[in-house]
């Protein structure tokens, strides 16, 4: 008897591995949060929703993580833990995995809701931020209670938020950029102050060099931290950007999307951009990846499109699956 | 007996669980004030009875099916059957899990062991959504804390979301006395529903009959008495009044078609009969609505005007106010209802911002008017999606929100100001948005639409009369009910019968600066139609109509003179009117203080006050 359940634990690990993201992969794991497979309605018999995950080498092959009927917004791997810590910001809170994605639990009760972002600290792997149309909310323990930190923000719609080399917090509002030295405990208005930003990136190369997207207003660029911000006009068609992209091993090469824009490619830094859609079947681009191991291996998550991948940075499309989704995140975790 | 079936609501969580509504053929109502409370709750039992009593027989399965049966202690294996067939695919987020746990604590004495572990099985592998509204947090929370009641000191493995029973326990007891707080302060979110009044009242109901922790058994119950308050003296003939949150299509023009009217009739015997499913629960259960609130229901013997404050939804985006002020202003009497909220952007996509209901003529038994208005801007600012794409993203399952026909929605560049049964509605529309024109509703059983030289459109529908008179000229079209008509956001569909039937009346409207005077009364109160007629002929309403500047003068059949100008400024016989000192609840019957957590109900020498600050009912 012994060794029959011997054989049966045996049997299920083995399939739980093949179930569940590896936990020290090959290649590239390919994350997606969705928030709507064709049609979400709250009651409704609704298509799965939530997080996907894949490796490139699978095509259009995704495989489902967590909850299977969240609004997803946006998912990040805990730094450091090898893919067994996985966060998924939802529309029912923040979501934590500490198995690779066997067990789930949502950690935020109900004064959280919307979670449109959830970022772990590098440096600290009990702290993690996550942003909702309510502010900015922060846990320092392992994600067990979270407070709010919304002390100096003049508009509480945070769709993002990033860690910044270095420590700082930057954040994205309806009232433009805000950032903070004291981990959220007081934010102060950066210099970039237009309404409506969406998004914004860090240089992986240069700490220094940003790129924020907005609502009506195109691109903004800043070379010096965010002190200093410049249009960045030269060859944008389009006004709506919520996704930027730095490639992480060419610093000059960076992609943008947006709302009908399709996906944007800089090769000078931001300083002039050309459109390159060749294949890309939905021009709603919510986010887009480049794979640290590949860099000409390059994602776009569409709304109501699904994922399309490139392996030639970007000159052609093709559908990678996840067909009539909105996927509002796409992340690529290596280890 | 003639059944019309209507399938439920959300087909998804409970397809197994018709609504019904019966003409007729149910036990009469208790209408009328001078029911004694014996005869109240005889008349109400007869009603929960019919109700329930055809569950408990229904072969059609699922969770109503087996909670009637439970308990009434009627054929237990089939109700076991049934529950455990149903489970074996949850879905519906929280509009399954207020069937379900309705189901388990109507039946957890007499089930079997086996259909109690299938149940239990389900709250740990089916996981819910929360939703994004006030009714889908009513429902998810309410739920939860009796389900972590029934199951306590399970880990977090053992629920779907991860946390311990005490976890869920605590956190959902915590939200519901904040909604609570937050409804008795400044006023519900999603107040005066038609369509989600039902979320709000088995929720409470389910913590009233079945909460271990007695103080939120008490807080189901007072939340409960709260909510029929505020239904029942806007309430007339089974039908919501006034301005609502959120309607859909076609309960706005067919106002019986609510759930909230199946309310009505359960507890106050008011409309039509009903069997529908969204009642189950509450008449299966051992709350019973106190005298007086019933008492004012049916009590139609004086006019009387009821002004309340609520609040608008949660503002994410382009407001710097998260929950502005709703002023709602009804007058009732018992032929006829007139309400108004003050108009603007209250609430995304449903706003019913003003109408009239009377009692002739069912079904179609309103007149009202809008400005058909969408915009990405509006839906920015209840949701945190893309605003750009929003407008798709809606439509995708809400199909009449950027219909330029649409019944219902709310404009920006709509503004009210009502005086008793008379309402001057004011537009300013900008150029260029969603629809450059307004449209006025009439039913096509209107015993009168008379469109008169004199600029008034007189209508009477049996012992009402209302005069229309539209600041701008417009062109009448009749329309047929159309399946985008009677289908709602999530596919309850509706019989259409057209055969040999004239269409209902659209009065539309171009100019963009525009409105209405509209003035209504009873028989009881002018007489004749033909004097009401007269009376309106002798009167003019004086109108500014440039873009800015939008303006009225009118004096009313009673002597009252109105000024309104766009979009908020509103004198009443010499006195600029202050909505901002609008209490909570003021009328004959309803009293509360803005930030009080109390509810006074008075009727005649009695009173019932309902105080949460210390938990009790004080008769």
């Amino acid at each position: 008897m012994h060794g029959m359940n011997t054989i049966r634990t045996l049997a299920v690990v083995v399939i739980l591995a093949a179930l569940l993201p590896p936990c020290v992969p090959a290649q590239s794991t390919v994350y997606s949060s969705v928030l709507a497979t064709h049609l979400f309605v709250v009651g409704a018999a609704n298509p799965q929703t939530g997080v996907f995950f894949q490796h490139p080498g699978d095509d259009t092959v995704w495989s489902h993580t967590g909850s299977k009927t969240i609004r997803a917004f946006n998912v990040a791997l805990g730094p450091g833990s090898h893919g067994r810590v996985i966060y998924i910001a939802g529309g029912n809170g923040v979501h934590l995995s500490r198995d690779g994605g066997r067990t789930w639990k949502i950690t935020t009760g109900w004064q959280i809701t919307e979670v449109m972002c959830v970022a772990p600290d590098p440096a600290d792997t009990n702290t993690v931020y996550c942003t909702t149309p309510y502010g900015v909310f922060k846990t320092t323990d392992g994600c067990s209670t979270w407070r709010e930190m919304n002390t100096g923000l003049t508009a509480l719609y945070i769709p993002s938020l990033i860690v910044e080399k270095g420590g700082l917090l930057c954040c994205v509002s309806e009232d433009g950029l805000f950032r903070s030295t004291d981990g959220g405990g007081r934010w102060d208005r950066m210099a970039l102050s237009v309404s409506g930003t969406r998004i914004l990136a860090q240089s992986p190369a240069d700490p220094s060099f940003l790129i924020a997207g907005t609502e009506n207003y195109g691109l903004y660029v800043s070379h010096d931290g965010g002190t200093i911000w410049t249009r960045s006009e030269s060859g944008v068609d389009h006004l709506t950007f919520y996704a930027v992209a730095f490639d992480p091993v060419n610093p000059d090469i960076v992609y943008a999307g947006g709302y009908v824009t399709g996906v944007y490619k800089s090769l000078d830094g931001a300083k002039t951009w050309k459109r390159t859609n060749e294949g890309l079947a939905n021009l709603n681009v919510h986010a887009i990846a480049v794979d640290p191991l590949d860099h000409n291996r390059v994602y776009a998550a569409t709304l109501w499109g699904g994922v399309f991948s490139s392996v030639d940075g970007g000159a052609h499309w093709k559908s990678a699956g996840l067909s009539g989704s909105q996927v509002w995140s796409i992340v690529i975790h290596t280890l | 007996m003639k059944r019309i079936v209507f399938p439920f609501v959300v087909s998804a969580c409970v397809a197994a669980l018709p609504i019904f509504h019966a003409g007729g053929s149910g036990p009469a109502g208790t209408a009328g004030s001078t029911a004694t409370r014996e005869e109240y709750l005889g008349g109400y039992e007869q009603r929960a009875a019919y109700i329930s009593s055809y569950y408990d027989t229904s072969m059609a399965g699922g969770y109503y099916s087996a909670a009637a049966r439970y308990a009434h202690g009627k054929d237990l294996r089939t109700a076991d059957s049934m529950f455990a067939a149903a489970l074996k695919e949850p879905r519906g987020d929280m509009f399954w899990m207020f069937p379900c746990i309705g189901a388990y604590l109507n039946g957890k004495d007499r089930m079997s062991p086996e259909t109690k572990a299938v149940v239990r099985n389900a709250w740990k592998t089916y996981a819910p959504y929360r939703g994004d509204t006030e009714n889908h947090w009513a429902m998810y929370y309410s739920t939860l804390f009796l389900a972590a009641e029934q199951w306590p000191d399970l880990p977090g493995s053992e629920w779907y979301n991860g946390k311990s029973s005490d976890e869920n326990r605590t956190d959902a007891k915590e939200y519901l006395i904040h909604w609570m707080e937050i409804a008795t302060t400044i006023g519900q979110g999603e107040f005066d529903s038609p369509d989600y009044f039902a979320e709000y009242a088995i929720s409470m109901s389910l913590l009233a009959d079945f909460a271990s922790d007695p103080g939120m058994k008490q807080r189901g119950t007072m939340m409960l008495d709260y909510l029929l308050a505020d239904f029942a003296d806007e309430q007339l003939d089974g039908q919501y009044l006034g301005g609502f949150s959120r309607i859909y299509q076609p309960a706005v023009f067919k106002p019986l078609l609510s759930p909230a009217s199946a309310y009505a009739w359960l507890y106050f015997g008011t409309g039509e009969p009903s069997q529908s499913g969204w009642v189950l629960l509450p008449a299966l259960g051992k709350y019973r609505l106190p005298q007086i609130i019933g008492d004012i229901a049916t009590d139609r013997s004086h006019a009387y005007v009821e002004r309340e404050r609520k609040r608008v939804r949660n503002v994410i985006r382009f407001g710097n106010e998260k929950n502005p002020p709703v002023y709602k202003y009804t007058y009732v009497t018992k032929d006829y209802g007139l309400g108004s909220l003050q108009g603007g952007l209250l609430q995304p996509i449903q706003q019913h911002t003003w109408g009239l209901r009377y009692t002739y003529g069912r079904p179609y038994t309103t007149i009202f008017g809008l400005h058909p208005y969408w915009s990405s801007e509006e839906l920015g600012m209840f949701f945190p999606e893309e605003i750009k794409p929003l407008i798709a993203d809606v439509v995708a399952s809400k199909s009449t929100y950027n219909n330029p026909d649409k019944w219902t929605g709310g404009s920006p560049f709509e503004r009210t100001f009502q005086n008793r049964n008379t309402i001057i509605v004011l537009y300013d529309i900008r150029p260029g948005t969603s629809t450059e024109h307004i449209d006025g509703f009439f039913p096509r059983n209107l015993e009168e639409r008379i469109i008169d030289p004199s600029g008034w459109i007189l209508c009477k529908a049996g012992d009402t009369y209302c005069g229309w008179y539209p600041l701008e000229g417009g062109e009448w079209t009749e329309e047929h009910d159309t399946p985008g008509q009677v289908k709602n956001a999530i596919g309850r569909p509706e019989d259409i019968a057209r055969s040999g039937e004239t269409g209902n009346w659209r009065f539309r409207s171009t100019n963009l600066q525009n409105g209405e005077v509209v003035e209504v009364r009873s028989r009881a109160e002018i007489g004749s139609f033909g004097k009401f007629c007269a009376g309106l002929r002798a009167r003019r309403p004086r109108a500014v109509l440039k873009p800015g500047a939008v303006s009225v003068d009118y004096t009313t059949l009673a002597g009252d003179r109105m000024r309104f100008a766009f979009p908020d400024t509103r004198v009443l016989n010499g006195k600029t009117i202050d909505l901002t000192t609008t209490p909570l609840f003021d009328g004959p019957f309803l009293h509360a203080a803005v930030g009080s957590r109390k509810l006074s109900i008075t009727y005649g020498k009695r009173k019932l006050d309902l105080d949460f600050t210390k938990l009790t009912i004080t008769e």
